[in-house]
C-alpha cells in the first residue's frame, strides 16, 4: 500500500484489523480507491442536484439518498455487470455504481433526448438493462420486487449464473408484494437478493409505526431464508453482506434478506424539510456515521489513501459532474410531435436515433 | 360451428361454489378420453374434429410452447390440477414444472414475475384463475407492464389471460368483464375473442407479440362453442382486426365476446321479420379497429353497440365516439348502446338475466333502430 502506512520494527507494513478486512473482502488498493470515488461521486451528485433544485434550475423532483451511500454503493459494488439491480427513486447511487453513465442520467433529469428515457420519464425514474443491468424505477413500491423474481426465474431456468438484486426502503416492506416476492423466491430457491434500505423513516412515518417486530431482517425467518441486519453507514459491511448473499444466490442456495440501517439525512423529496426527524438523531448520524467520511478516514488511517488522493478524487467528481451537467444542457429536448411514439414495439421509435431528426432545443 | 343449448353446464372451478360443476357425462368423457396429463389438446377435439373454445386455447398454448422454449405458463392450480377450468390439463407432464409453474395465491406477484421474466427474454403466459382477480394484480399490469416500453424502450412480451364474463350464475366476483379497465390503460393490447378459431389464432399472435397482451376468455363460451380450427402451427389471427361474422345491410351490431353469439342468434330471428343485420366481432378491444367500425356503418347507416361490460364509460362509449367523430355522415340514426347497467353482476337468475342483454333485447333494439 502507499506511503504513510504504519510499519513494524522490521519495516513490514503493520497488518491492522482493517487491512485484514480488506484482504478478506478481496479489496485491493485500486478497489478501495474506486469505492471511495463512488461514495464521493454519489454524495457530490446529491448535493449539487439539491442545490440546482433549490435554485429553481432543475425541473421536476429530487429524492436525496444522502447518508445512505454506504448501503447504495456497497450494494452496487458487490454486483457483477451481468447481475441485475431493481431499485427505487432514492438509490440512484446503486445504478451509478453499477454503470449508468452520469451524463445520460443528468440528461434524464433535464428531460433531454440523451437521457435513458428520452424525456419520457424524469429524475431518478431511470434505469437500463442494456446499459447497466438496471430496472427503470417505478414509483409504486416495491413493484420491482416481483419483477426481480421474474429475472431470477429466467436466470434459473436458463442455468445462468446471474443474480437479481432488488432494493426498497423499509417503508415498502409493509406492502403485500414485498412479502409475496420473498415467499415466491424462497419456494423456488430463486437467485435473488432482497435488500431493504432502512433509513428509519418512510416519508414521515417512523419505524415504530411501520412494523412491530424488532427489525425487518427477522421477517426472513418467516420466508425460510437467511436475514441479516447490517450497518448501512459502513460501506464495507454492506459490501460484504451483499457479496455473500449474491454468491449464495449464484451458487443455487436461494435468496437472502439484508436490512441495511442508516438514516435519511434529507426529507422524502426536495420539498420536505423533514422536521419530524429529531435533531439529535440527525446530528449523531451526520456527525459520527457519515458513510463517505467513515471510509475516507479509515483508508487514510490505513495509509491506503493520502490527503492528496482524496483531494484528487474530490476534483475528479466535481469535474465529472460539471461535464455531465454541460452535456445535459446541450442535449436536445424531445419534440412534442413524438408524444405518441414508442408505446408499441412495432413503431420502431426506440430503434431510431434519438437525435436522428436533427431537432434541437 | 355448433352451439350447445342452455342446458349444457359450465365446467367450472371445483373450488368455487358459484360456478356449476361439470356434468357427470362431461367428467366421464374427460376421464375416459385423451384428457390425461401429457395428452395433446388436439386429442380433446370432438369425433368430428371440432375444438371447443377451451380446447382451441389449449392448442394455442401447447403449439407455442412446442415452438418456442422461452414460452412458459404460470398461475394458480394450472399444473397438477390442470387449471380451474382445465385449460392446461396435460401440460405439466408434457412440459414439466419449470414451464408449467404452480404459484401461490399472489396475483400481483404472478404478474410482476411474468413481467420480469419477459424483460429477461422469456415469453410468459400468466393465468388468472378468474379475470376478476386481475384487480389484485392491477398495479403491476398498469404501472409496470403498460408503461415500460414507452418509458424505456425495453420490451415486455407478456400474456395475461383469464376467464371473464357472466351468464353462468357466478355473481359479482366471478363474472366480471374487466376489458375496459385495460383498454383505457396505455400500452396494453386487449383481446376478447368469441370463436375457437379466433381464440387460437389470437392467442398465438399474443404469445408472439412483443407487447403485453391481456387476453380474456369468456367462460360462457368455453364449452358451448365449437368449430373446426386450423392445424397449421403458424396460423395466427392479427391483433387489432375486427371481423364481420354475419353480413347484413340494415343494422350493424358491433360486439365482442359472448355477446357476439347473442347477436348472431338475434340476427337469425330478425331475418324472419325481414331485417338484415350485420354482426361485427371486434375481437380486439384495443387497439380498436376503427376502420372496420366505419366500414360496417357505411354499409348499414345504423349501429347497436352490444357488450357485456358495464354500459357507462366503456367500449360502447368509445365505439359511439368513433362513429360520432369520424362517421357522422354515415349515420342514419343515433348510435344505440346495449349493455348491462353499472351495478355489480348479481347472482339470482332473474337478476342476472335482467342484468345481461338478452336475445330479445337485441331484437327489440335492432327492430326499433331499423325503423328510426
Amino acid at each position: 500500500m502507499s506511503n504513510g502506512k504504519a510499519r513494524d520494527i522490521w519495516g513490514e507494513p503493520v497488518r491492522t484489523s482493517a487491512s485484514a478486512r480488506f484482504d478478506r473482502l478481496g479489496l485491493k488498493e485500486e478497489d478501495l480507491h474506486r469505492l471511495l470515488y463512488y461514495l464521493k461521486l454519489c454524495r457530490y451528485f446529491d448535493e449539487r442536484m439539491e442545490m440546482l433544485y433549490r435554485q429553481g434550475r432543475l425541473p421536476g423532483a429530487i429524492y436525496s439518498g444522502r447518508g445512505q451511500e454506504g448501503t447504495h454503493v456497497g450494494t452496487g459494488f458487490a454486483l457483477r455487470r451481468e447481475d441485475v439491480f431493481l431499485g427505487t427513486h432514492r438509490d440512484l447511487s446503486v445504478q451509478l455504481t453499477k454503470g449508468l453513465e452520469l451524463k445520460r442520467v443528468m440528461a434524464q433529469f433535464w428531460g433531454r433526448v440523451d437521457g435513458y428515457t428520452r424525456g419520457r420519464d424524469g429524475n431518478s425514474h431511470v434505469g437500463s438493462f442494456a446499459a447497466a443491468g438496471t430496472f427503470a424505477v417505478v414509483s409504486m413500491l416495491p413493484d420491482s420486487y416481483p419483477v426481480a423474481c421474474g429475472w431470477a426465474l429466467a436466470f434459473k431456468r436458463r442455468g445462468e449464473e446471474r443474480v437479481a438484486v432488488a432494493m426498497c426502503g423499509e417503508g415498502a416492506t409493509s406492502n403485500g408484494r414485498w412479502h409475496e416476492s420473498l415467499n415466491l423466491s424462497s419456494i423456488h430457491r430463486l437467485p435473488a437478493v432482497w435488500i431493504v434500505n432502512n433509513n428509519q423513516w418512510a416519508y414521515s412515518t417512523p419505524n415504530r409505526l411501520e412494523f412491530s417486530v424488532p427489525s425487518v431482517a427477522v421477517r426472513a425467518e418467516a420466508y425460510g431464508m437467511p436475514g441479516i441486519r447490517v450497518d448501512g453507514t459502513d460501506v464495507l459491511e454492506v459490501y460484504e453482506a451483499v457479496g455473500d448473499a449474491v454468491e449464495r444466490a449464484r451458487s443455487g442456495e436461494g435468496p437472502s434478506l439484508i436490512e441495511s440501517v442508516s438514516l435519511r439525512w434529507k426529507g422524502h423529496a426536495g420539498h420536505d424539510p423533514a422536521r419530524y426527524v429529531p435533531r439529535e438523531i440527525l446530528d449523531d448520524y451526520m456527525g459520527n456515521r457519515d458513510p463517505v467520511k467513515r471510509l475516507q478516514d479509515l483508508l487514510m488511517s490505513e495509509g491506503a489513501v493520502s490527503e492528496a488522493d482524496a483531494g484528487a478524487l474530490d476534483e475528479r467528481v466535481k469535474k465529472e459532474f460539471d461535464e455531465a451537467h454541460d452535456f445535459a444542457q446541450r442535449s436536445p429536448l424531445p419534440s412534442g410531435e413524438d408524444v405518441t411514439r414508442g408505446l408499441w414495439t412495432e413503431d420502431g421509435y426506440w430503434d431510431s436515433d434519438p437525435r436522428g431528426d436533427g431537432r434541437t432545443e | 360451428m355448433t352451439t350447445e343449448g342452455d342446458t349444457s353446464v359450465e365446467r367450472g372451478a371445483e373450488r368455487s361454489p358459484e360456478v356449476p360443476q361439470a356434468s357427470p357425462e362431461e367428467a366421464a368423457k374427460d376421464e375416459a378420453g385423451a384428457a390425461g396429463h401429457g395428452a395433446e389438446p388436439r386429442g380433446k377435439r370432438s369425433a368430428e374434429g371440432e375444438a371447443t373454445f377451451l380446447v382451441a386455447i389449449a392448442e394455442a398454448m401447447w403449439e407455442e410452447m412446442e415452438r418456442d422454449d422461452s414460452v412458459f405458463l404460470m398461475g394458480q392450480d394450472i399444473g397438477v390440477y390442470g387449471g380451474a377450468f382445465k385449460v392446461t390439463e396435460g401440460f405439466l407432464d408434457r412440459f414439466g414444472p419449470e414451464r408449467v409453474m404452480d404459484t401461490p395465491i399472489c396475483e400481483e406477484t404472478i404478474i410482476g414475475t411474468a413481467i420480469g421474466a419477459a424483460l429477461a427474454g422469456m415469453r410468459p403466459i400468466a393465468e388468472l384463475q378468474y379475470a376478476d382477480f386481475i384487480a389484485n394484480g392491477f398495479d403491476e399490469l398498469v404501472n409496470v407492464a403498460g408503461k415500460h416500453h414507452y418509458r424505456v424502450g425495453e420490451r415486455v412480451p407478456l400474456v395475461v389471460r383469464g376467464p371473464s364474463g357472466g351468464g353462468v350464475r357466478a355473481s359479482s366476483f366471478h363474472s366480471q368483464n374487466p376489458e375496459p379497465w385495460f383498454a383505457h390503460t396505455p400500452g396494453l393490447k386487449v383481446v376478447v375473442p368469441a370463436f375457437p378459431t379466433d381464440a387460437k389464432g389470437l392467442l398465438k399472435a399474443a404469445v408472439r407479440d412483443d407487447n403485453p397482451v391481456v387476453f380474456f376468455e369468456h367462460k360462457w363460451i368455453y364449452r358451448r362453442i365449437r368449430e373446426t380450427v386450423p392445424d397449421d402451427p403458424d396460423f395466427t389471427v392479427p391483433i387489432g382486426r375486427a371481423d364481420v361474422k354475419r353480413e347484413g345491410v340494415d343494422v350493424s351490431v358491433i360486439s365482442y365476446g359472448a355477446m357476439v353469439h347473442k347477436a348472431l342468434e338475434a340476427a337469425s330471428d330478425l331475418e324472419d321479420s325481414g331485417i338484415s343485420v350485420e354482426v361485427l366481432d371486434l375481437r380486439t378491444i384495443w387497439p380498436l379497429d376503427t376502420a372496420a367500425i366505419l366500414r360496417t356503418v357505411e354499409k348499414t347507416g345504423r349501429a347497436v353497440v352490444l357488450y357485456e361490460s358495464h354500459r357507462a364509460f366503456g367500449v360502447g362509449a368509445e365505439v359511439s365516439a368513433v362513429l360520432a367523430e369520424d362517421g357522422f355522415d354515415l349515420l342514419d340514426a343515433p348510435v344505440v348502446r346495449l349493455a348491462p347497467p353499472n351495478v355489480p353482476v348479481p347472482f339470482s337468475p332473474p337478476l342476472e338475466d335482467a342484468y345481461l342483454p338478452q336475445v330479445e333485447d337485441i331484437v327489440e333494439a335492432v327492430d326499433k333502430l331499423s325503423k328510426w
